[in-house]
């Protein structure tokens, strides 16, 4: 029997996970890596993870030209970060708030530190937080100190728009030649003055 | 992702034009003393040398998909160099000297040429500073850096003969200004 | 006299053929700047899937085949349920994924970016399935190097990238950053929330 022959009844017999499946994925990868990629995504939907975090992932290794091995890796380590955040966060933790923790802990944030921040954020969402701590430490603010200072923010009652001020604040004075470190604490005090004053509530 | 030890150039180009910039200071750490010589004996001085070296290492990660035979990554980047001392060298004019060697390779030296090796070095730098650049620039190639004309002329882009009496120019005039250290 | 004088040229170039040794802080130095450059990026697995080949294809693995595609229409509007369809979409939503409702759930966002140098410029993220070729994320030339386009962003955390020329990725460098290891290559993160 030709390989073709093969590969076609192999297909029937997957054919119907295959079309429950993000048909993106079958277009972009090849058939080991298509596999390997929906076994993950079938598993973080049981275990209740949002999915097209994953489907984004193994999308956006296709269009790099990673090879497929490499794209599994990436997905399956995802994965772990996201049933990581999950754990930490709750479960009442929003699909963007479970992307942007797994984004922290591939930063390097630890679980331990997740947990500080959520329970600095209150009932507030931690998606803008979560995103701000993941910058800075890629513009090389160490992980402690990042961290702190987002955990202080958030106590603080600092607002998403405020955040989102703070990090080009710190970008620009990084671009100016600031030390990291320096830039994002100088900013974070000036921030937190203002919130205290004008009567942002802090979380309990 | 480590790179196997002793990876061809190739490979680690590939790499690189992969995404991985990492691998890049494979490509670093292997030609930077190999080339900080010529930068170093071009520009007079440490400082200038490292930041030659430094503007031709940048530049050959920003044009390495313009790299035609990454096997050869080695002799690009070499004539990128070269074009820097160039501009490099026209940019500055005279400045002061300092001439701070490897200390194990001025040892070594020492036992080459008992007369007063430290002397005799300086007075060599300095006899090579004094030269057009251009001359100072076919003799490091010719001599220090053992480049065949051919090559050389590949490299900077002047006719072989027009490279050949730039070299003997350049030999006339570091005897004579050695004259004196030689007679001494 | 010739051989002397080759003798004195030969001693004078021993001493320049010492070595001359550069600390590693150079390394650290060019590493520091290229890593601000944009990295370089070439689409191998990209390349080999969208490259056409010569099937030869007898007729037994013919009606094989007419049996799988039978199946899958079967199959794929079993699962897409009563709305039929859902079932004959998915391919196009493959590439022109939009907001699953447009109005609600989306912001229309500007991204920008000086390239000076591009003949190309598209935007490329999690709100478009990582697609460079998506219509409505090429940017366009403002002049002065000024590339902009402004798109549809779903609500929410998204990462993407700038692709310059097809080939060269770009992290938005007004942007916040996300590590990203898997692939070499840093992206960008936007955070869009509904407009109060």
């Amino acid at each position: 029997m030709s390989v073709a022959a093969r590969a076609l009844i192999a297909l029937m017999l997957v054919a119907p996970q295959a079309v429950a499946q993000d048909a993106r994925l079958s277009a972009r990868l090849d058939k080991p890596t298509l596999v390997a990629v929906n076994a993950i995504v079938d598993s973080a939907r049981l275990a209740k993870l949002p999915t097209a975090p994953l489907v984004d992932k193994a999308l956006e290794g296709a269009a790099k030209g990673s090879d497929g091995q490499n794209i599994v890796v990436a997905v399956r380590q995802l994965s772990m970060q996201m049933g990581s955040a999950k754990r930490v966060l709750g479960t009442s933790a929003t699909p963007d708030e479970i992307k942007a923790a797994a984004t922290a802990l591939a930063a390097g944030v630890s679980e331990r530190d997740l947990a500080r921040l959520r329970s600095a954020s209150g009932k507030r969402p931690m998606t803008m937080p979560l995103a701000v701590l993941t910058d800075l430490i890629v513009r090389d603010v160490p992980i402690a100190t990042a961290t702190g200072l987002v955990v202080q923010l958030a106590r603080s009652g600092v607002k998403d728009p405020e955040l989102a001020l703070f990090q080009r604040n710190v970008r620009a004075d990084i671009d100016r030649g600031a030390d990291p470190s320096v830039a994002a604490t100088t900013r974070a005090r000036g921030l937190v003055l203002r919130s205290s004053g004008s009567g942002n509530k802090p979380s309990e | 992702m480590l790179l196997e030890a002793g990876s061809s150039d190739a490979v680690v180009v590939a790499r690189v034009l992969r995404g991985d910039v990492e691998a890049f200071s494979e490509l670093v750490e292997r030609y930077r003393d190999r080339y900080a010589r010529y930068a170093f004996h071009m520009l007079g001085n440490r400082e200038d040398a490292e930041e030659a070296l430094q503007d031709a290492f940048v530049r050959a990660y920003r044009s390495l998909a313009r790299c035609e035979d990454p096997e050869r990554f080695g002799a690009w980047l070499f004539r990128i160099l070269v074009n820097r001392c160039r501009t490099l060298g026209a940019r500055r004019g005279r400045r002061a000297r300092t001439f701070v060697v490897d200390e194990v390779a001025l040892l070594g030296a020492a036992e080459e040429h008992p007369a007063g090796t430290t002397a005799w070095r300086e007075e060599i730098d300095r006899a090579l500073q004094q030269l057009r650049g251009d001359q100072r620039e076919a003799f490091l190639l010719k001599y220090v850096e053992e480049l065949g004309y051919d090559e050389m002329s590949q490299l900077t882009g002047v006719g072989v003969s027009a490279l050949k009496m730039r070299v003997m120019r350049a030999c006339e005039r570091l005897r004579e200004l050695l004259s004196e250290v030689y007679d001494a | 006299m010739r051989d002397e004088t080759e003798q004195d040229i030969e001693r004078i170039a021993r001493e320049l053929r010492v070595p001359v040794a550069v600390g590693r802080a150079l390394d650290a130095r060019v590493m520091r700047a290229v890593r601000r450059l944009p990295r370089h990026a070439r689409f191998g697995l990209w390349s080999r899937l969208i490259t056409p080949r010569t099937v030869t294809v007898t007729p037994l693995v013919w009606g094989m085949l007419a049996a799988a595609v039978a199946m899958f229409a079967v199959l794929g509007a079993m699962h897409a349920g009563a709305d039929l369809n859902r079932a004959a979409k998915p391919i196009a939503r493959a590439f022109f994924p939009g907001p699953k409702n447009a109005a609600s759930t989306s912001q229309r966002v500007q991204f920008v970016l000086v390239a000076p140098d591009a003949k190309k410029v598209a935007v490329v993220g999690d709100f478009n399935g990582w697609d460079a070729s998506h219509a409505a994320y090429q940017a366009q030339h403002r002049g002065g190097g000024v590339w902009s386009v402004t798109a549809p962003v779903p609500l929410g955390h998204h990462r993407y990238s700038f692709v310059v020329d097809d080939s060269l990725w770009v992290a938005d460098p007004t942007a916040p950053r996300v590590i990203d290891y898997d692939y070499g290559m840093p992206n960008s993160a936007i955070v869009v929330q509904e407009q109060k």
